[in-house]
């Protein structure tokens, strides 16, 4: 497939997945209401809990990740998902197009979408709870995001991958395993906290490298050395594994002819 | 060495079989296709027919690389369908009976976004799209949103998705199923002028008889997972031996004609009374000389083949 090909199937999904985002309340509730709704919540009871600004800074930086990397795995599994509520599952898969580029239009779309959110939520955090989350400064507010943006393409790729192998069964995974990720990785707390074995688990979580790094701009000592490039290798380790489990996933689809059963 | 196609050939599929397993703690099987062999020359329309649960589906869906088959060998336009699926699907599409594409997405947005998928872009994708929303008269429907349209403006929107690369070979599975007669003749004429003016090789599957008489070079009967015929329409009937059918409007119906000689079968019809004999030629004066000799009236007479629907019936008994 030559450059321009690879790029044009990719602009298909961003194009798509855009416009569909814009017509659809179900989005509008995605990108404004639920994360709004969480700093919101969350913030007040940092105050009900008098906990001092820094243990404040602590909690909404997690909380902020966890809006944009959830609205950001929800699009990357919209590449899956919108063909399987509509039925055209086979229309997708019978065009000359690889699972990369489903992933990657997707995922464009959800940085865009994340990125909103994160401004959106910084706002509002700086505005009623003086957070300044670019305190740490723009290099290091660039790697934090690119680590939400990174664990949530891996497991919306995973959840992809879910759905095309156990078919609508799997839906509920969309909403599900970003949230277990999130819990291990510690949005609310340090992963030392954690039993020592799902710690184990916690440090096998890109995000748990992100989020200590970025925390470590605020005065919070890193748990890790070398955080942003365990981070990164991670990130890459899983993206192909999650890449060839939703590849294979695809192939199964068509020996078992639930590719066909997903559409009309 | 596997086989090499001829280039006359757009479809060659030889022994094919495929069954679907299900369950997990109960394994189900079911066998879709038992070696179905077939196959389809380039420029013509192919049509497969059978009763539901057949296989016709599961045949057409292995030929457009949706599904990959256990065993058999399977080569369209010249390529494997499981080893070289990437470098055919440029050059296939498909459109079915009971399309379904993005609830929220226009008309003219599901057309470009398939477009681009095949690699079209800028002033190419817009001629393209342009072009085909004017050939299945979308233009008023342009804006609209796929769940806004009914069920024959979809089917449209169907095709128009389904020629958006321009293919060398067309699926349509089920391309005229719940529409309105006035809708299917439409979309029949579409057909048929795809492979006049373009040159293309279509492969479609149907229920209806006079749909797959009027659009079809070819057919093939496929039940129980197996081609049981392949041939013309004509041939078809011939094949199977059917014999002709003489259509009498008598005052009285003698007793004896179902038994008369070289009578197969004698059934009433609006009216009519239908018999199927061996040879016509030989039966009509043998069946008016003794109606003459009983002083039966003949009120009218008509010889005709069989319908492609009796064959079929036979086929499927």
């Amino acid at each position: 497939m030559s450059w321009r090909a690879e790029v044009l199937a990719a602009w298909a999904v961003v194009v798509r997945n855009a416009l569909m985002g814009m017509r659809n309340v179900f989005f509008f509730f995605e990108l404004l209401f639920w994360p709004v709704v969480g700093v919101l919540s969350i913030g007040l009871m940092t105050r009900f809990l008098g906990l001092t600004p820094e243990q404040g800074t602590f909690v909404l930086v997690g909380t902020i990740a966890l809006s944009v990397i959830n609205v950001c795995q929800l699009e990357v599994a919209y590449a899956m998902l919108l063909d399987v509520w509509s039925k055209s599952v086979k229309h997708q898969f019978m065009a000359p197009i690889g699972v990369r580029h489903l992933t990657a239009g997707a995922w464009l779309v959800g940085m865009l979408r994340g990125f909103l959110i994160f401004v959106l939520l910084s706002v509002m955090g700086a505005w009623v709870f003086g957070l300044n989350v670019l305190a740490a400064g723009p290099g290091p507010v660039a790697v934090f995001l690119l680590g939400c943006f990174l664990t949530a393409w891996v497991v919306g790729v995973a959840v992809c991958a879910l759905i095309t192998l156990f078919g609508n069964r799997a839906e509920a995974f969309a909403w599900a395993s970003v949230n277990m990720v999130l819990v291990l990785a510690g949005i609310y707390y340090p992963t030392s906290v954690l039993p020592r074995p799902v710690a184990a688990i916690a440090d096998a979580i890109p995000l748990t490298y992100f989020l200590d790094a970025y925390r470590a701009h605020f005065g919070f000592p890193s748990e890790f050395t070398a955080p942003i490039t365990t981070g990164l290798a991670l990130s890459a380790v899983y993206a192909v594994l999650a890449h060839w489990a939703f590849y294979a996933a695809v192939q199964r689809a068509r020996q078992t002819g639930l590719l066909l059963k997903m559409s009309e | 060495m596997p086989p090499v196609s001829a280039p006359s050939l757009a479809v060659e599929a030889r022994e094919v079989t495929k069954t679907f397993r299900s369950g997990w703690l109960r394994r189900r099987e079911t066998v879709a296709l038992r070696g179905a062999t077939l196959s389809v020359e380039r420029g013509t329309i192919f049509g497969l027919l059978g009763p539901n649960g057949a296989g016709k589906t599961t045949l057409l869906s292995i030929l457009a690389t949706l599904l990959t088959p256990d065993g058999g060998q399977v080569r369209v336009l010249g390529h494997d369908v499981v080893h070289e699926a990437a470098r055919l699907r440029h050059r296939l599409n498909m459109a079915s009976g009971r399309p379904s594409f993005l609830w929220s997405l226009r008309v003219d947005e599901i057309v470009s976004f398939y477009g681009r998928l095949y690699g079209l872009h800028g002033q190419a994708l817009r001629r393209r799209v342009d072009g085909l929303i004017d050939q299945y008269e979308l233009g008023p429907y342009r804006r609209a949103q796929y769940n806004e349209l009914s069920t024959g403006i979809k089917q449209r929107v169907a095709l128009a998705k389904a020629l958006v690369n321009d293919p060398e070979l067309l699926f349509l599975d089920e391309p005229t199923l719940g529409l309105d007669p006035d809708v299917s003749v439409r979309v029949r004429q579409h057909i048929a002028a795809l492979r006049r003016e373009r040159g293309m090789t279509i492969v479609l599957t149907t229920h209806y008889m006079r749909e797959a008489e009027e659009l079809c070079d070819e057919i093939g009967f496929i039940k129980a997972g197996r081609i049981l015929a392949h041939g013309t329409a004509d041939g078809l009937k011939r094949q199977i031996g059917l014999g002709d059918v003489i259509a009498l409007k008598l005052d009285v119906k003698p007793v004896w004609l179902a038994e008369a000689s070289g009578v197969l079968r004698c059934v009433e019809v609006d009216g009519w009374i239908e018999c199927t004999v061996d040879d016509a030629e030989k039966r009509v004066p043998e069946l008016l000389r003794a109606f003459a000799a009983e002083g039966v009236e003949v009120r009218n007479l008509q010889v005709r083949e069989p319908e492609l629907e009796e064959v079929f019936v036979e086929l499927a008994r």
